[in-house]
């Protein structure tokens, strides 16, 4: 009985664990590949993408934390920097059917509508491809991508890990950080940080 | 109206009093938001100056709701206090209870479900007036989540009365008093471990000084103290090995030198917690010696000295005892060979049992590789193994018994035709590897020690100490062929060796009806149906290859074909009890004192009952272990003198593979039964000998109880 319990699931956890390895993103390397559906229908992957860099966010507009930064306005001021900076905003929403924060392209266009965010695209991620590609945890995660397709930056928005929006004032944004790093042609100081958050939804 | 103000004074006294800033009804003890309900509670409604006690903020939670540890793990958010105090009065850091592995979808969070108990130590001034009540404001805000995420807040007061009394100021409400009780019981216990721990491959390895934890361990996982150390997701294999704990982690985004945290260890149904600190320094012994297994500190030399000796009184085991008188029989119509024939029939005969025992050890080996937990009686747990070794036992009776002359190229292959020239020292060497096959079940005083040794040893060490065992096996077969003045001495053959040889049959018969009745326990009596029926099938084909021999060419034809397909049907119905439930059996009837079935929550809770427990491990192929319960067991004396003691008969019955009792025989350096141990009212288990005598278990039982009084601890209404 032990035996036959313990061989199929010690297998299992031998062809598992270097794909899990290999799943996690790391800084410096080429940022795990995509491709994703937005709002609209249209397909975008990496790969497409390559020349410009992308900031990835994850999101679930019913999570405190992600209303957090919302309400206040902190990520749309965040998405209008990047996009003037010349960024692609791409925000996804890996959220699956029947869990929170799942949302269709009409519901979607209407959240982005009424929040007055601007990100370049929504991408609809329901089945968690994109999410479990880059290791997303929680809402909001957020990732910055090169030019080169390099993973320069993952983790919180910023250092305080809390749905406040009273924390959002002298709070150090590590993508805005990042953001001026790069712009100052720097490598950025503080690649990796917390992602704190509602889990995501998968 | 006087009941009222008692009631309104009892309130505040032991109770928060909830601010206006958190969602509440209209109890002022709590703060009742949708999905749990929050107070904060003293240990005691009085305090005396220059006291310090613990405050407990306690969350109860709805089902599947859950608050977070201080690191969340992949999402979530900690509890956080504020307090508002009076000058000189202060309060520690938060204490954590041990957290809780909450898997959602990919990810894990560290957390609670049910209920988190979070304490503070409260330490008032001493020079605080009598008197004058003190009161303490708490601010908290916290997440509480399920698929969704929720944050709350709340105030809670409290307010204490003071007295210069140290005397007065203890006792409080029975419940309040099983809360705190129960909260500090799952904080993480004593000072940290120091650890070691090692970034290699892309892994991480913990590995954690094993002494302080408790034995045997049955699961273990580490809650990182911070963000990014490691995947905490990911699983975590673990093994034990020469007293120390490894855990296989994968790193996290963070990874870091140090790594500190809380281990979460289980032993049978208990659960614990030990702060942990590692770094990549060498792990420093610590410096408190505490006992562990006995087996385990057995020098090599002493434990194969003990291989050796087990595997001399196997040779006097019942099961083996047969296979060796065969082979003493064989030799004996050997007397007229010269010393070198017989030297070579010695060597290869312990080739034989030396082979059967590496074989073992290797399999044995790469079972443990595996992380299995198996123990020595393993092969008669098997209802299939134990069917097909009656069926042998039954031939070799029919055979020597002289029913069967077929049995003559059967024994061959089992060794009583070792003697003829042609095929003899393939059937010495088969026979030593079926003496050693047939010793393997009965554990004897010695065998325990030794493999409870081996298996957690490196893997030479576990094979010398094999194949010790298999060489004492061998021993007094090799004396015999080797010293010519005994081999001289042994009868000159004739016709008694014809009568002998029939009467060897009745042992082999008897264990044949052994293995019937061991079966009978291990599958009921549909399996025993079963093996009746294959044994009459496989008496009924031999019976026809018999007779085909001297048969005419029709008959031949017929037995060519009906004898195969009794053979088969033999074979097919002694595998088909091993598809019968094997769950459903009961422990093998046994008279003496009245026992419960064995399990560790029920010993846990009578050792903490403070009752006196005597286990006994056991198993119906186990004759040591029934002999055992009926030469010191079952007497009106043991009997009476339980009683007396009011001792907990557990018994655990082993005769099935049951993990839960392996893992127990473990935990006493032991890889099979017979096992008793005695627990007294205060103080460590201790083993029995694997032989008892009704003396040693009086003598046993006298000790458990402290004498003069009642040592049933007194039971809180």
């Amino acid at each position: 009985m032990l035996k036959h319990r313990l061989f199929p699931s010690l297998a299992l956890i031998f062809v598992l664990l270097p794909l899990l390895a290999n799943a996690a993103p790391r800084i410096g390397e080429p940022a795990p590949a995509f491709s994703g559906t937005d709002t609209t229908g249209k397909i975008w992957t990496l790969e497409g993408l390559r020349g410009k860099p992308v900031v990835l966010e994850w999101t679930n507009h019913d999570c405190p934390y992600v209303r957090k930064h919302y309400g206040a306005g902190n990520m749309q001021a965040l998405q209008r920097e990047a996009a003037a900076a010349g960024y692609i905003w791409l925000s996804v929403i890996s959220s699956a059917p029947g869990k929170q924060g799942h949302v269709g392209p009409a519901e979607a266009d209407a959240l982005t509508r009424t929040r007055n965010a601007v990100p370049t695209a929504v991408l609809l991620d329901p089945d968690g491809a994109i999410g479990r590609a880059y290791g997303a945890r929680t809402t909001p995660h957020m990732f910055i991508v090169d030019e080169q397709g390099t993973l320069v930056y993952m983790g919180g928005i910023d250092d305080r890990p809390t749905s406040d929006p009273a924390d959002i004032d002298g709070a150090i944004n590590y993508v805005r950080a990042a953001l001026a790093d790069r712009a100052a042609g720097k490598p950025v100081a503080q690649p990796v940080s917390r992602p704190y958050g509602c889990s995501v939804k998968y | 109206m006087h009941v009222l103000l008692l009631l309104a004074m009892t309130w505040v006294l032991v109770s928060p009093v909830v601010g206006a800033a958190g969602p509440s009804d209209h109890d002022p003890a709590r703060v009742r938001t949708e999905h749990l309900t929050a107070r904060l509670l003293a240990e005691r409604p009085v305090v005396a100056a220059g006291e310090s006690l613990d405050l407990a903020l306690v969350f109860e939670l709805e089902t599947g709701w859950h608050t977070y540890w201080r690191n969340p793990g992949d999402s979530g958010e900690p509890p956080r206090v504020q307090w508002a105090l009076p000058d000189g009065v202060s309060v520690g850091a938060m204490r954590w209870p041990r957290p809780s592995l909450i898997r959602v979808g990919p990810l894990a969070n560290y957390g609670y479900s049910g209920r988190a108990a979070h304490l503070f130590r409260l330490h008032v001034p001493v020079d605080w007036r009598a008197g004058e009540p003190l009161r303490v404001v708490a601010d908290a805000r916290w997440l509480v989540c399920k698929e969704a995420c929720i944050p709350e807040q709340g105030r809670f007061e409290l307010q204490l009365d003071v007295t210069d009394d140290p005397a007065a100021s203890h006792g409080s409400a029975p419940a309040v008093d099983r809360l705190f009780i129960e909260a500090r019981d799952r904080l993480p216990a004593g000072e940290p471990i120091r650890a070691h721990v090692e970034n290699s491959d892309g892994r991480l390895w913990l590995q954690v000084p094993a002494r302080r934890l408790p034995s045997p361990l049955t699961g273990a996982w580490l809650f990182a103290g911070r963000w990014g150390l490691i995947d905490h997701a990911a699983e975590q294999p673990w093994r034990l090995h020469d007293d120390v704990l490894t855990l296989e982690l994968t790193p996290g985004e963070a990874p870091d030198d140090r790594l500190e945290g809380v281990l979460v260890v289980e032993s049978g149904s208990a659960s614990r917690a030990f702060p942990i600190e590692a770094d990549a320094n060498p792990t420093q012994s610590t410096p408190e010696p505490v006992p562990t297994a006995q087996a385990s500190d057995l020098a090599l030399s002493s434990a194969l000295l003990f291989a050796i000796l087990g595997g001399l009184i196997l040779n006097l085991m019942p099961c083996v005892f047969p296979v060796l008188a065969i082979k003493a029989l064989a030799l004996a119509r050997q007397a007229g060979a010269g010393p070198a024939a017989r030297l070579v029939h010695g060597l290869i005969y312990t080739a034989g049992v030396l082979t059967f025992f590496a074989l073992v050890a290797g399999l044995l080996l790469a079972l443990r590789a595996a992380g299995a937990a198996i123990g020595w009686g393993f092969q008669l747990q098997s209802p299939v193994f134990v069917a097909l070794m009656a069926y042998l036992f039954l031939v070799m009776g029919l055979a020597l018994a002289g029913g069967l002359t077929i049995g003559s190229r059967l024994m061959g292959l089992a060794g009583a035709a070792g003697a003829k020239a042609d095929h003899g020292h393939l059937g010495t060497f088969v026979t030593g590897a079926l003496a050693a096959l047939v010793a393997a079940p009965c554990t004897a005083p010695f065998m325990g020690a030794a493999l409870g040794y081996a298996l957690v040893q490196s893997w030479y060490i576990a094979l010398a100490i094999m194949l010790a065992l298999g060489f004492g096996l061998a021993l007094p077969f090799l004396v015999l062929a080797v010293v010519p003045g005994l081999a001289a001495r042994l009868p000159r053959p004739g016709a008694w060796m014809s009568v002998l040889e029939q009467l060897l049959a009745f042992p082999l018969l008897a264990t044949a009806a052994w293995l019937t009745w061991v079966l009978s326990v291990q599958t009921g009596s549909a399996g025993v149906g079963a093996l009746l029926a294959g044994a009459l099938s496989l008496v009924f084909g031999l019976w026809l290859l018999e007779r085909s021999r001297n048969a005419r060419r029709g008959w031949r034809w017929l037995t060519l074909v009906l004898a195969p397909v009794s053979l088969i049907a033999a074979l097919g119905l002694a595998v088909g009890t091993g598809r019968l439930d094997v769950a459903t059996v009961r422990t093998a009837a046994t008279d003496g004192p009245r026992a419960e079935p064995w399990s560790a929550g029920r010993l846990a809770q009578a050792r903490a009952d403070g009752r006196p427990v005597l286990v006994n491990m056991s198993a119906a192929w186990c004759i040591s272990c029934l002999v055992n319960e009926r030469v010191a067991l079952s007497s009106d004396a043991v009997a009476k003198a339980m009683a007396g003691a009011d001792v907990l008969y557990l018994k655990g019955d082993w005769t099935n593979r049951d993990p839960a009792i392996t893992d127990y025989l473990a935990g006493f350096g032991r890889s099979g039964v017979p096992m008793y141990v005695v627990y007294p009212v205060n103080g460590k288990p201790r083993l029995l000998p694997q032989l008892l005598t009704e003396q040693i278990v009086l003598d046993a039982l006298s000790t458990l109880v402290p004498s003069g009084g009642d040592h049933r601890r007194e039971l809180r209404p």
